[in-house]
């Protein structure tokens, strides 16, 4: 069997000095399947003929359009990545923000605070600066309730 | 025809940190849903001023799985039981008992794509693999069904039982049931509705975009959403909290 070039070739660089791809053939009643990273150019600046075969099975459209599709899916790869990424840390934050506000409902004039207006505010901030805002205001009205008494 | 009752249930024994969370679990439901009635199922050492949010108090002893027995003891005729260190975010809480309709037993769905924060799902079953699928995080049941009352005071038997090495149902791997599978009520739960001919009738389900009800906060580190798109309305700290650590 001659060998066949498998059309997911792809360019390694955007100046399409490099090219990846995939050979098929049989040797020996074996099927052999390699992975070649080709340099157009050989060590002596000659053609690489193997980089040339490549360009000749395939055609420069099949490459260029299997080269996009690898980036585009690259790329969503990448930014699913990120987005996955930046809700691990959100999640963390909200964990160690709830922590957080547990241990601020412990205070004793919040924890004996009746003012429920306050409290659900407290429970529902979404920063440390904000629990920090509203436990200061369960601790002024509390004061206040006291100097009242 | 009364209206029937409809309530939580929340359990917090063994460990001060969990009446903590019980305490802020009620406040935020009721911050959502003030005509909430809630039933807060604790040790009597625990209860202080903060207890007054609860509409009911039962104590319980310091069992391992008080919240078993508490599930079995609840006043209402339709309950919600929530584990404790969860919180409530959304008004949607208020429409839980919608996800009843004509079902005995609700659940969160342990999917395979939710398997890897729980600490088992999978397990051999006369030489077969079975799965794990309901999670008790959150429960809605119709606790006026006797046949359902029974179910919970049955399943907090046989978990003693199995947990004080007093019963393995025939089926289950030896070595793997106690090595992984008999310190969980799950265990439990799945051979009262999978395998136990008295329970055969019991309608169980699943809630509706069951995320929402019971949304680990390790689920977001995989992305893992409501299928409408909607945010959680009990998010549970099961994962994250240091249970063991004093708060203060």
């Amino acid at each position: 069997m001659a060998r066949i070039w498998l059309d997911n070739a792809f360019w390694e660089t955007p100046k399409k000095e490099i090219l990846n791809a995939i050979s098929e053939e049989e040797v020996d009643n074996r099927q052999i399947r390699q992975v070649h990273k080709l340099d157009k150019l050989n060590e002596d600046g000659t053609e690489n003929e193997l980089f040339q075969e490549v360009i000749e099975y395939l055609g420069m459209d099949k490459i260029d359009a299997s080269s996009k599709k690898r980036l585009e899916k690259k790329q969503a790869e990448a930014e699913l990545e990120k987005q996955k990424k930046l809700e691990r840390e959100r999640a963390k934050k909200l964990e160690q923000l709830f922590e957080y506000k547990l241990e601020t409902f412990e205070i004793p004039e919040i924890k004996e605070s009746k003012n429920r207006l306050l409290k659900s505010k407290l429970r529902r901030s979404k920063s440390i600066p904000e629990v920090n805002l509203y436990a200061m205001m369960i601790v002024k009205d509390a004061l206040e309730d006291d100097n009242t008494k | 025809m009364t209206t029937p009752s409809k309530g939580f249930v929340i359990v917090a024994s063994r460990n001060q940190n969990f009446y903590v969370y019980a305490v802020n679990l009620i406040e935020s439901i009721k911050d959502w849903y003030p005509e909430a009635q809630i039933c807060l199922v604790t040790e009597e050492r625990f209860i202080d001023e903060r207890a007054d949010e609860a509409d009911q108090i039962i104590f319980c002893t310091d069992h391992y799985r008080a919240k078993l027995w508490g599930m079995s003891q609840s006043p209402y005729d339709v309950t919600m039981y929530v584990d404790a260190d969860m919180d409530c975010e959304h008004e949607d809480i208020a429409k839980v008992w919608d996800e009843l309709g004509d079902r005995d037993l609700v659940f969160h769905e342990l999917t395979p794509e939710r398997g890897k924060y729980y600490a088992i799902r999978e397990f051999k079953y006369n030489n077969r693999m079975e799965q794990f699928t309901l999670c008790g995080g959150v429960c809605l049941y119709n606790s006026a069904n006797p046949l359902v009352r029974e179910f919970m005071e049955e399943w907090f038997e046989l978990f003693n039982k199995q947990h004080n090495n007093m019963w393995q149902p025939e089926g289950f791997d030896h070595e793997q049931f106690h090595k992984d599978l008999k310190h969980f009520d799950q265990t439990t739960l799945w051979y009262m509705t999978e395998k136990m001919e008295k329970y055969k009738d019991l309608k169980v389900g699943i809630f509706h975009d069951d995320i929402r009800w019971n949304y680990f906060t390790q689920y977001a580190y995989e992305g893992l959403h409501s299928i409408e798109g909607k945010p959680p309305i009990l998010r549970h700290y099961s994962g994250s909290l240091q249970k063991d650590k004093l708060i203060v």
